[in-house]
């Protein structure tokens, strides 16, 4: 295929520079669906578009959007991680037994159930590299896995009676601007960071990209997964305290199902399942979409079956998309 | 055009454009009943549109295409190829699960429904007829998937016979074959210009053109430039039609002195690919690496490489002994390496000119992790200008450039490593005349600075042209290692045929 | 994968015969049925990821050890399917008595029937299926959301907008509490219902569901029905940060020990205590007598109590 563009256009046309261009196309075309549900959400219900609703999506869509962000790290090397939910309830259950009243300082369980995250992470990372077999089966494998230990861990009962300063962490406000948002931002900066900005984020695309040719540019590829892995289990942990704070309960259930709305945004987002392509802002915008739909849904009262047909149109368009992308490329 | 019964194609005033751009302006062709016509030009030149509009794939703006008297109207694939036109595609079309009986027929099975009853053997009976008029010694009932590309490439070429085709397109058909089965695939192009058949023939590789062609029309920009008899072209002035321009000499003169020896193996084995290896490379100077496809010449160049371990034997890098055990060890002792598979190992396709650029060299420009973005731009631009890559920008991506122009990013990724060992795998394979000659500009300064390069080539003149020294391998032995004034043509092949 | 076939059998059945060993209680005072052998009972229930269950099931694994009854408890993971087999080999272990505790309501009857037929009494526990059993022994669902509606009505003096969560759309539970919601709301014409959504079960989504409800009605809201504790508490933390709990009446059913603290702290303002230590022990005890042929109830209905803050010290522990 590689000649036939360079057949039908001089390099240096217009044309050809509009087409380069339109390889951007379908972030704007996410980001004009987004837009579009918006408006109509705002036409249909005079309470979609105030301050407080808008606060109220971002807040609910950030512990998928941390889910997402982990997930797309992975995706674009060109694996796949199906344990987050799992890993959310394992940290949680682990966050929430150091965070009673009275017992540590909230900075134990923080740190506990980010080590634990990282921990499922590496553990992943590690049995991907080490054996040929693929990551959608061993993470499947590590998704039961990390359920059953949940539960075992938890005895099969919410882990409950945590601390003030523990539940602040998720469920509280700084200037008025609730924590989970303030740790949105943050953690969506620091993640575009490493994919836009560093050496090891120029290494995901490239070993997602062709992973032959990362390995003969001296790229070491069970490095960059490792982390990729690890690096997916702590956003996971992340999610998981958070999600514990703001519920005031590590839930052994908690987080079941996660995985497929943290893996549909990336997808949303133009993250391409085949690997080395993807973006932080594209996965928050397909968060945002999955969050406002959900809500918007909510305030029209329209009930939660239609919610999910219009989710699943919404993913395959975003693939169907994504191939037609791929074989015009 | 005058319309001439021995003209059994003829296409006049074709244009097409994409987005306003022109990529056919004014087209023509015309080819007789059972010649060989080759089709010339750079990549980018319009030979693929051309060729795509004839078989029915893209439709033509304007002009005229006339087969076998009458008009050939905007018409589907399948159309075209029942009316007798067929094209043999450089990436093979085939259902590797079916026979090859299967696939000769597919898609004619039966004349009746959808789910009337498949007969196997009469399909196989029929296509083994086939296959003995056309001398082709391969058994109908077998999967195609147990095919070499060689037979791959025999039996989509029987299906074309089979379709009655008068006229069969051949995009590049040998280049992934290897001499012997070039040998049969231009018997068999003799044979079917005997019985009338015409062939279109699309190559880079002149000696072909030279052994085969009896009408050569050369494409530049999209624009028809001329038609010309093969037997009144020579070589200067067919490059100088396709380029434009006059290119001097393809190899420059060398007048280095080679240094210090800087790499070398000894008695070099892994099992089942090469046996008893042994060379040395010095600075400034050229080591050619000759032999015949599957003779083992890539699989030293990925061992030296650190892709693969060797089974017994070593390497010595000025003279001391160097374990490489991954491409990591290969980049930090200094050497370099370009695949014969640029898909597949050279880059990394929706990745920037400049991340490509940069790839293997990256810690270089970055502090604490975090890259430098006006360092990392400064240096991919220098080696952009350097090697002349011709890219919208540096952030377009890899996958929308030329042939010639992805090789030269993956050649600029390796020079930035700063190796001082270079290994150059078919760097030229399918890429055209003009970013050839660029190469081997390329090769010769690289020598000139004190590198030592390895250059891996199937292409005798240029293997023959640019080598201070010539190793020839043969089914994974080192047969020969002959000084740039024993080696010829003759001799070379002589030893790569060797057992 | 890597491992073979054979070796993964191995693990895979030493890991089972581990677990088994680990459910088999050992115990000092033993029952026995007329060969002197020791009593088996075999349990399959819902979902030991459930609370509720769990309280369920230890309650009747205390009553059993007590009894010296071996007790083989197995999980259903909420599959009718595989409580049916999980059915099938109790049967085949020849048990003395089969508890289930059914998943679902039609789906799993044949296993009701297969037990029948191989002469092993069967006792349903907590819900029911529509092949009769031996035994049952549970609540009524429709009456734990009679009693949780009515107490919304006396509070809201018979007059309000409320709005109502439900559990898995299609489940025994969900349509039983939604059912005895509505009959109270019919003799109440003057609450008006007016949005009702699934959040299934699910403490982080029905925060959510709140939230947007809260943006939806504001401060039309009177009071929120939650078919269970976790829904309840859920809606409860988005109306108190929304600085709305004042003024809103939450009400839901089970309580769970969450549920009992949020009573106490005036987050929740009831719910309705479905007794599992009874449910757990009338079960075994219920198996017990049809084993020993002894005299027994064929329906044990255990009943439901609201839990407001003024009895609540009974059922905290």
């Amino acid at each position: 295929m590689e000649n036939n563009l360079n057949s039908y256009f001089d390099k240096d046309s217009g044309s050809y520079k509009l087409l380069v261009r339109l390889q951007e196309v379908r972030k704007y075309g996410l980001l004009i669906a987004f837009v579009a549900v918006c408006l109509a959400l705002s036409l249909t219900t005079p309470r979609f578009l105030t301050i407080q609703n808008l606060m109220i999506i971002v807040t609910q869509v950030s512990i998928n959007a941390l889910l997402a962000f982990g997930v797309t790290f992975v995706i674009i090397t060109g694996g796949i991680d199906l344990s987050i939910g799992s890993m959310v309830a394992v940290t949680g259950v682990v966050a929430a037994t150091f965070a009673h009243p009275d017992e540590y300082p909230v900075i134990v369980p923080v740190a506990v159930g980010l080590l634990a995250g990282l921990l499922f992470g590496a553990f992943n990372g590690f049995v991907v590299t080490r054996s040929k077999v693929p990551p959608f089966i061993v993470t499947l494998g590590t998704m039961t896995i990390g359920r059953g230990l949940a539960l075992i861990l938890s005895k099969g009962r919410p882990v409950s009676n945590l601390s003030d300063s523990f539940n602040f962490i998720g469920g509280g406000k700084i200037l008025g601007i609730p924590t989970l948002i303030i740790t949105l931002i943050v953690t969506f900066i620091a993640c575009t960071v490493v994919l836009r900005k560093t050496v090891l984020g120029r290494y995901m695309y490239a070993v997602g990209g062709n992973e032959q040719a990362a390995r003969a540019s001296g790229i070491e590829l069970s490095t960059v997964k490792m982390i990729v892995y690890t690096l997916c289990g702590g956003l996971a942990a992340l999610a998981g305290i958070l999600l514990t704070s703001r519920i005031t309960t590590g839930q052994p259930n908690a987080g079941a199902g996660f995985e497929l709305d943290a893996i549909a945004a990336a997808i949303i987002g133009g993250t391409s399942t085949s690997g080395g392509t993807g973006t932080m802002t594209g996965t928050l915008l397909g968060a945002l979409l999955i969050g406002v739909i959900s809500n918007g849904l909510d305030l029209l009262n329209v009930t939660s079956y239609y919610q999910q047909v219009v989710m699943g149109i919404i993913i395959i368009g975003a693939v169907v998309l994504d191939s037609v992308n791929q074989i015009k490329n | 055009m005058n319309s001439n019964s021995d003209y059994i194609l003829q296409v006049s005033g074709l244009t097409k454009t994409f987005s306003g751009v022109k990529a056919l302006d004014q087209v023509q062709l015309a080819v007789r009943k059972g010649e060989v016509h080759a089709l010339m030009g750079e990549n980018g030149a319009g030979k693929s549109t051309l060729m795509k509009i004839l078989i029915g794939l893209l439709p033509a703006d304007s002009g005229e295409i006339i087969f076998e008297g009458a008009e050939l109207t905007a018409a589907h694939v399948r159309d075209v190829m029942k009316k007798g036109i067929s094209m043999i595609h450089q990436e093979m079309l085939v259902v590797p699960e079916l026979t090859v009986a299967q696939n000769i027929f597919l898609g004619r099975e039966t004349k009746g429904k959808l789910f009337s009853w498949l007969d196997d053997r009469t399909l196989t009976k029929q296509a083994a007829m086939l296959l003995r008029e056309m001398d082709i010694q391969i058994d109908p009932s077998i999967k195609m998937k147990y095919l070499s590309v060689a037979q791959m490439q025999m039996v989509e070429i029987a299906k074309a016979i089979s379709n009655n085709a008068k006229v069969i397109i051949m995009d590049e058909p040998t280049s992934a074959l290897s001499e012997k089965e070039v040998a049969t695939l231009f018997r068999l192009i003799k044979d079917l210009t005997s019985k009338g058949v015409a062939i279109i023939y699309i190559s880079h590789k002149m000696e072909e053109i030279t052994a085969l062609a009896d009408t050569i029309t050369v494409l530049r920009d999209g624009k028809y430039i001329g038609t010309r008899p093969a037997s009144e072209l020579d070589m200067d002035t067919l490059i100088t039609m396709m380029v434009g321009r006059k290119i001097e000499s393809l190899f420059p003169e060398s007048t280095t002195q080679r240094g210090n020896e800087i790499l070398s193996v000894k008695q070099l084995t892994r099992h089942g690919q090469f046996t008893n290896i042994n060379f040395a490379v010095h600075e400034g100077e050229v080591l050619g690496i000759g032999g015949l496809m599957g003779a083992g010449r890539t699989e030293v160049a990925r061992t030296i490489f650190g892709l693969d371990q060797p089974d017994s034997g070593q390497m010595y890098i000025r003279g001391e002994q160097a374990d490489i055990r991954s491409p990591q060890d290969a980049i930090r002792r200094g050497i370099g390496y370009v695949s014969e598979d640029r898909k597949g190992f050279g880059f990394i396709p929706r990745l920037s000119v400049r991340e490509n650029i940069t790839l293997a060299s990256l810690p270089a420009h970055a502090k604490g992790g975090l890259v430098r973005a006006a360092s990392e731009s400064a240096v991919a631009n220098r080696m952009m200008a350097d090697l002349r890559i011709k890219a919208a920008s540096p952030e377009q991506f890899v996958t929308f450039l030329s042939g010639g122009n992805q090789q030269k990013v993956v050649i600029g990724k390796v020079l930035l490593s700063s190796p001082s060992i270079i290994i150059l795998d078919e760097p030229t394979r399918g890429i055209d005349i003009g970013a050839k000659a660029e190469i081997y500009k390329l090769i010769h300064q690289l020598k000139e600075a004190g590198k030592a390069v390895i250059l891996i080539s199937s292409e005798l003149p240029e293997l023959l042209g640019l080598s201070d020294r010539i190793v020839v391998m043969a089914k994974g032995k080192q047969t020969a290692e002959l000084s740039a004034q024993e080696a010829s043509q003759e001799v070379v092949m002589h030893y790569a045929m060797q057992v | 994968m890597t491992m073979k076939p054979i070796s993964s059998i191995v693990i895979t059945l030493s890991l089972i015969s581990t677990l088994v060993a680990c459910n088999q209680s050992t115990t000092s005072e033993t029952s026995k049925n007329g060969d002197g052998k020791k009593l088996v009972i075999g349990a399959t229930m819902l979902s030991m990821q459930n609370e509720f269950i769990v309280n369920v099931h230890d309650e009747m694994a205390k009553k059993a050890e007590a009894d010296g009854i071996d007790l083989i408890t197995v999980d259903a993971e909420r599959s009718a399917l595989k409580q049916v087999e999980q059915v099938e080999s109790f049967i085949a272990q020849h048990v003395d008595a089969i508890i289930m505790n059914p998943c679902e309501v039609e789906a799993s009857s044949p296993a009701v029937a297969k037990a029948l037929a191989a002469k092993i009494p069967i006792i349903n526990v907590n819900s029911e299926t529509s092949t009769k059993p031996s035994a049952f022994v549970g609540s009524d669902d429709v009456e734990s959301a009679r009693i949780a509606m009515k107490f919304i009505a006396e509070k809201l003096g018979g007059k309000g907008t409320i709005v109502m969560m439900h559990g898995y759309m299609g489940q025994a539970a969900q349509i039983k509490r939604e059912q005895g919601a509505r009959e109270i709301l019919k003799q109440y014409p003057n609450i008006k219902l007016i949005a009702h959504q699934t959040a299934e079960w699910d403490r982080a989504k029905a925060m959510s569901l709140m939230e947007n409800w809260i943006q939806s009605y504001g401060s039309q809201i009177n009071a929120v029905f939650a078919q269970n504790d976790e829904m309840g508490l859920g809606a409860a933390k988005a109306l108190a940060d929304a600085g709305l709990k004042d003024k809103v009446v939450v009400v839901s059913i089970d309580a769970i020990p969450d549920a009992l603290q949020a009573v106490q702290k005036g987050t929740l303002d009831a719910t309705v205590f479905q007794n599992a230590q009874q449910q757990g022990s009338k079960a075994i005890e219920t198996a017990e007598k049809i084993i020993k042929g002894q005299p027994y109830e064929k329906e044990t209905l255990i009943p439901f109590q609201l839990v407001t803050k003024a009895n609540l010290s009974q059922f905290m522990k």
